[in-house]
């Protein structure tokens, strides 16, 4: 009985406190890549955002992965429902863009704010990916880029004094901290599909060479000397070196591997510090992803877009909130609780963030090789254009047979094949 | 007349959700049609020769058929063997029974996101027991030949136990008399089984095998979850196929044109297992 007066007690004020503020409704959808944990905390936020002012009321819903996020996204605004707001895999929005399903940024905030001088507060590695055809279609909200962790007991065990920064230190290192019969791998690299991608151009860009054409989304460079260098590099950890194992490792059991003591090196997002900082229980630390001929790498993360087809008020309302997911405060604590770096330079400015980053030097490293950081790969139909070298990296992983120079013609043929329509529309018809 | 009336309101749901969509997809598979960049073209049956042009689209028919198989053959008999075995109500075998059952009451996204964990090369549950008769660091779900194997034992794993519900019920209607008959005659077990039970459950073996071919195209959450189709495509199966040309790639044209085929395949198994079960099916008169 009370417990149906306490229901019909809920729903009465509900009611009511709906029909006093009115207060406008918009969905915001955000993946969460890494843990649970981060899912709980995003909730949160927005709660907090929702009883800190009464005129928005946001709705979080929480999507899987980068990929299902634009999945779901793109379903939800074929089905009539654009979401207000989305939490997108930051290299998506050309993509988006390009296909006319995301407002740009200038059409979302009010009319006559400054988005240049707004961009200037965020890194500059990050502002590439925001925009296309020069116009901001994306605002940075959590990012990352690949980074080595370590653990600092097997280094001293193996009498390695510091961490490898070039390839051949690497491979060295890896040998030296290999144990027989898969007892204990050198280094691990997450090889399923996405992390696969961002690794291989990780690599690539290490070797100096560029992955994609940034300015034209119709070329992509997979039979190019330094993808090559990539895909080798990987390949002969697994099989020639035997400092890795065959076949395909899923980011989790990397992760798991490294937290057993079952691999003294792993590469993954810096979005992972915190989960590592959490879970390792010995000492280990970060450093930058050792170079072939320079030190460069590829964001990852996440920015916030506006899908097109909502109303004026679901704008105003969007832009409020994203404005309040980007402030210093926000964006840097949630920097602090999951080890992504903020986008927004100038959160690095506030006492809380410096005392945190003089208490967790790893939490530095990151953004020290943001100087290094480019783009991540953004073109026509970008995850398809992506899994062409990902089977190709992962069939080089399990078949010791397969040459590199096969395996990048095939990767290069079959993203051609993917990139077509786009090249042929951009083409004149003769 | 009243026969169709009698049929009408069936009829209705089925031609609203079943018989119309299926004329749309394969209306639509004539079409060649991208989100991006180009509108929707007519190319007659140009989308199913680009699906024959597709290597990942023969490696999926491939592997489906694989998968049917080696599911469904085990499964099956596996669930028969249970109820064989849990024939006889009794306190143990009502226990063995519920535990047999359990894998079913998993939702499928849950048991594939445990397996992962079970598959875990190194550190897994799986190669910690066969660490300990020395067989080391097996990558189940990363090597290429291995994955669809590794995610087929899952398979087996969860539907066995719900096959065997449906053969325990066959049994528990098979009238005594027949099998009493066949002992008094001196049958051994084997024989009884053979030429007197399994005879008189053909209609539940037609009924199970066309429920568990259509489970095993049908559910694609494992291969979401475990491989997400890798590693190379190893583990793509046509219902993944088009769920990422489709929503992945946009390529809708491909996308319906692989439903048609995946549909057409559905259909000539069922026919096929329906009919050939038929004629082994024993009828009460």
């Amino acid at each position: 009985m009370s417990f149906i007066k306490t229901f019909v007690g809920a729903v009465a004020l509900t009611a009511f406190a709906g029909g006093a503020t009115a207060a406008e409704r918009i969905e915001f959808m955000f993946p969460a890549p890494v843990q649970g944990k981060l899912s709980r905390e995003m909730q949160r936020i927005v709660k907090e955002y929702n009883a800190s002012q009464d005129t928005v009321e946001v709705i979080g819903v929480f999507t899987g992965s980068y990929d299902d996020t634009k999945i779901k996204a793109q379903a939800a605004t074929e089905a009539g429902k654009p979401p207000a707001v989305v939490l997108m895999g930051a290299n998506f929005a050309a993509e988006l863009a390009m296909s006319d399903l995301i407002e740009p940024i200038s059409a979302v905030a009010p009319e006559g704010t400054n988005l240049d001088a707004f961009l200037n507060e965020f890194w500059p590695a990050v502002r590439a990916n925001a925009k296309f055809d020069g116009q901001l279609y994306s605002i940075p909200f959590q990012n990352s880029t690949p980074i080595l962790y370590y653990n600092k007991e097997h280094f001293a065990e193996a009498g390695i004094s510091k961490a490898p920064e070039t390839w051949a230190e690497w491979i060295k290192a890896a040998k030296k901290l290999t144990k027989a019969d898969g007892e204990r791998w050198g280094l691990m690299m997450p090889s399923n599909y996405d992390y696969n991608g961002w690794l291989v151009q990780a690599l690539a860009m290490s070797s100096g060479g560029s992955f994609y054409n940034t300015s034209y989304p119709g070329e992509i460079y997979y039979d190019h000397a330094s993808t090559k260098a990539a895909l080798k590099f990987w390949r002969d950890m697994a099989h020639t070196h035997k400092a890795m194992p065959t076949g395909v490792t899923d980011s989790k059991a990397v992760s798991t591997a490294f937290f057993s003591g079952k691999s003294s090196m792993i590469v993954l997002s810096t979005g992972a510090l915190s989960f590592v900082r959490n879970n390792a229980k010995f000492d280990y630390d970060v450093a930058f992803i050792p170079r072939n001929v320079r030190n460069s790498v590829p964001i990852g993360g996440a920015s916030l877009v506006s899908f097109k087809g909502t109303t004026p008020e679901q704008k105003a309302a969007a832009w409020d909130f994203m404005s309040y997911l980007v402030s210093k405060e926000v964006i840097g604590g949630w920097s602090r609780f999951t080890g992504y770096f903020s986008p927004r330079k100038t959160a690095y400015d506030l006492p809380v963030m410096q005392e945190f980053v003089k208490n967790n030097p790893d939490a530095l490293t990151a953004v020290e090789q943001l100087k290094y950081a480019g783009p991540w790969i953004a073109t026509y139909n970008t995850v398809a254009v992506r899994k062409a070298v990902e089977d190709e990296m992962q069939a080089l992983l399990s078949d010791e047979k397969l040459t590199i120079d096969e395996a990048a013609a095939r990767a290069q043929k079959n993203a051609n094949e993917v990139l077509k329509p786009y090249v042929e529309s951009t083409a004149l018809r003769f | 007349m009243a026969p169709y009336l009698l049929l009408l309101p069936a009829l209705i749901f089925l031609a609203t959700f079943t018989y119309w969509p299926m004329a749309q997809v394969v209306f639509a598979s004539a079409f060649e049609g991208r989100t991006i960049g180009s509108a929707t073209t007519y190319v007659a049956f140009g989308n199913y020769l680009r699906l024959l042009d597709d290597e990942d689209f023969l490696g999926a028919l491939w592997n489906t058929i694989l998968f049917i198989t080696w599911t469904v053959i085990p499964s099956m008999a596996l669930g028969f063997l249970f109820a064989l075995a849990l024939r006889r109500s009794g306190w143990l075998s009502n226990i063995h029974r519920a535990l047999l059952f359990f894998p079913t009451l998993l939702p499928l996204v849950a048991a594939a996101s445990l397996f992962i964990f079970i598959f875990l090369p190194g550190v897994g549950l799986l190669d910690y027991y066969l660490a300990k008769i020395g067989v080391h660091g097996i990558n189940w779900l990363g090597d290429p030949d291995l994955a669809l194997w590794s995610i087929m034992l899952l398979t087996i794993w969860k539907n066995a136990g719900y096959y065997m519900l449906f053969f325990l019920a066959g049994l528990q209607s098979l009238p005594e008399d027949a099998e009493d008959a066949a002992l008094i005659e001196g049958a051994s077990w084997w024989q009884r089984q053979y030429f007197v039970v399994i005879p008189m459950l053909g209609p539940t073996f037609a009924f199970v095998s066309v429920i568990a071919i259509i489970t095993a195209v049908v559910q694609v959450d494992h291969v979401i979850v475990m491989t997400k189709g890798g590693p190379n495509n190893a583990t793509n199966l046509l219902l993944f196929y088009v769920y990422q040309q489709a929503h992945e790639f946009y390529d809708i044209g491909k996308a319906t044109a692989a439903t048609v085929v995946t549909l057409a395949f559905l259909l000539a198994l069922s026919a096929l297992s329906l009919r050939t079960m038929e004629r082994r099916v024993h009828y009460e008169s």
